[in-house]
């Protein structure tokens, strides 16, 4: 009993021994294994890592190539519009630097006015740049007869009428040869002396239209009415006015060519001269919160309709086309998927015509909806037109007179008094001066009248 | 038995069992619970070689990333394809070159069991 038990137990033992041994055996292994697993995957991180830190590299500088090409392509964009227009000269590009300028001013700026802008990084300055440099961007698609409408009968012309009216002047010159053979031997001196009148007269009309077509001057309504006065002498026409026109002016056209002459009058507002609008999307104008008044024809080029343009060069329907250059601007920004931080590109650049009190475009925007960048940005706007050397069709004004405009214009609520005592008081406007205007403009500038 | 086949994952591998004797594992491992992930597959390998294994069965692994604990279980894997090596059984461990840590692996497995039949083969 006692034996057998005995034995029963060490078998048992030696079954549990071996069980034992197996088991530390495979605890070995396994230890073992875990080691060497975990050696391994500590090396496998370390290649992950160096991995990701290589591919981290590699799309900054991808993204670093990015960023300069888009920058590129920016400039581009402004090059072409100041390109497109002599009239604008480097406006894009000395827009932004002078923007910049004055927004870093404000962003170091103590001022109570400025306590709650400041530049916080890059990203922040970037997108401040990039809507000063896009600000014009919809002036690509500003006809450039209307950028650069010069005077009041300017147009894009088939000289067609020019060349008509040249025959005109041939038919009445042979008229006259034939005339004056048959009537020789008349009293000379009453018809000269009548003759002399009649072509003063009709000097001073055409001096007076002349001068008036340049649109240097107001004018009042007695200019008004004179010019009316001056229409209403008619001539007699013998040319068919439909021949040699392209299809839409042909369709515009309601000359009556049935029989000649026909009595014309010396200047006209003719419905030809009305290029309706047409496709307009009223309802999205309305969606992207445009407020200005859309002329109902696209232009108006009546002869007498131009004439009479009181300030200026442009009839109200082309200074709209110039005014639809901002609203161009926000809706091509707007198509833009710009990044989260630079979303503001297009409210900073689409409210440079905006004043403080709801008077400028396209928004009819309160200094309270207008951030700060898009303050600057008008009023650099302004400074730079003012001050700009490379318009061909203006003088370059002093730095004094162009700060004593700027000065009503503030007073006028136009532009921001804030900004422009920040402009003034930092010394930007010298500094400025110094880098983009002729030594002759930069006249002294007492600043302490305006601070 | 059926043949398994877990489609491919962004954390797991393809996996193909046929009981024609083809096991395939293609892929990244890097499953959330790596252990609960592969029980279908070890459950099915088990069965597989109690009941209808194949005269000779071929295991084509082809991983190319893997966490540790993957790594654990392909150990356990291998072991039970060492406790069934008394059917013939051919492992080819596939690598791409460039991939160094999956040709280690493989190293390692071969020198833990040295009675199995792994071959490293360079794609």
């Amino acid at each position: 009993m006692s034996n057998s038990s005995d034995n029963k137990l060490v078998d048992e033992l030696e079954s549990l021994k071996i069980s034992f041994t197996k088991t530390a055996d495979k605890i070995i292994k396994d230890i073992n294994r875990q080691d060497k697993i975990m050696a391994r995957s500590d090396k496998r991180q370390r290649q992950e890592y160096d991995e990701l830190q290589k591919k981290l590299i590699e799309v900054q500088s991808l993204q670093e190539a990015q960023k300069e090409l888009m920058d590129s392509f920016i400039k581009l964009i402004a090059s072409a519009i100041d390109a497109k227009s002599k009239y604008t000269g480097g406006h894009c590009s000395r827009v932004p630097e002078l923007s910049l300028m004055i927004a870093q001013a404000a962003s170091d700026s103590t001022d109570e006015a400025f306590k709650e802008f400041e530049i916080k990084d890059d990203v922040q300055l970037r997108e401040l740049s990039i809507a000063a440099w896009l600000h014009d961007c919809g002036k690509v698609t500003t006809p450039e007869y209307v950028v650069d409408k010069a005077t009041k009968l300017e147009t894009i012309y088939n000289r067609i009428h020019e060349i008509r009216t040249r025959f005109e002047v041939l038919y009445r010159d042979l008229k006259i040869e034939a005339l004056e053979k048959m009537l020789a031997g008349e009293d000379e001196t009453k018809v000269a002396s009548w003759l002399d009148s009649e072509y003063k007269k009709l000097q001073d009309d055409f001096d007076f239209l002349a001068n008036a077509n340049i649109g240097g001057e107001f004018m009042n309504d007695a200019d008004q009415k004179r010019v009316e006065d001056i229409a209403n002498r008619t001539w007699e026409r013998y040319f068919d006015s439909s021949k040699g026109l392209a299809r839409h002016e042909r369709e515009r056209l309601t000359d009556d060519n049935s029989s000649f002459p026909v009595s014309e009058k010396l200047l006209s507002n003719k419905a030809q001269h009305i290029i309706p609008r047409e496709d307009f999307d009223f309802e999205e104008y309305e969606k992207f919160g445009f407020k200005t008044p859309v002329p109902k024809d696209l232009y108006n080029l009546g002869e007498v309709y131009n004439l009479q343009i009181s300030r200026g060069t442009l009839t109200q329907e082309e200074r709209f086309k110039i005014q639809e250059h901002v609203i161009m601007s926000i809706k091509m920004l707007e198509e833009l998927p710009f990044p989260d931080q630079l979303k503001n590109v297009p409210l900073f650049a689409g409210a440079h015509h905006e004043t403080l009190i709801g008077t400028g475009y396209p928004r009819e925007l309160k200094k309270e909806d207008m951030p700060l960048p898009a303050r600057i940005m008008a009023l650099a706007d302004v400074f730079e037109a003012l001050t700009a050397a490379d318009r061909p069709y203006k003088e370059a004004k002093t730095l004094s007179a162009s700060i004593k405009i700027l000065s009503f214009m503030v007073k006028d609520k136009h532009l921001d008094e804030d900004i422009f005592k920040l402009f003034l008081s930092s010394g930007i406007y010298k500094e400025y001066a110094k880098l983009n205007l002729s030594p002759n403009q930069i006249d002294d500038v007492d600043i302490s009248v305006y601070l | 038995m059926e043949n398994l086949i877990i489609e491919e994952t962004k954390y797991t591998p393809l996996i193909k069992m046929d009981t024609n004797g083809t096991i395939e594992l293609v892929g990244k491992s890097y499953p959330e619970n790596t252990f609960e992930f592969y029980v279908p597959m070890m459950e099915w390998v088990k069965e597989y070689f109690e009941t209808s294994a194949a005269d000779v069965t071929t295991v084509n692994m082809e991983i190319t990333y893997f966490n540790s604990s993957s790594s654990k279980l392909f150990f356990d894997f291998f072991d039970l394809l060492e406790e069934n090596n008394d059917k013939k059984i051919v492992i080819n461990w596939i690598y791409d070159e460039e991939n160094e840590s999956a040709l280690e692996a493989g190293e390692d497995f071969m020198e833990d069991f040295e009675d199995l039949t792994i071959n490293l083969v360079e794609k």
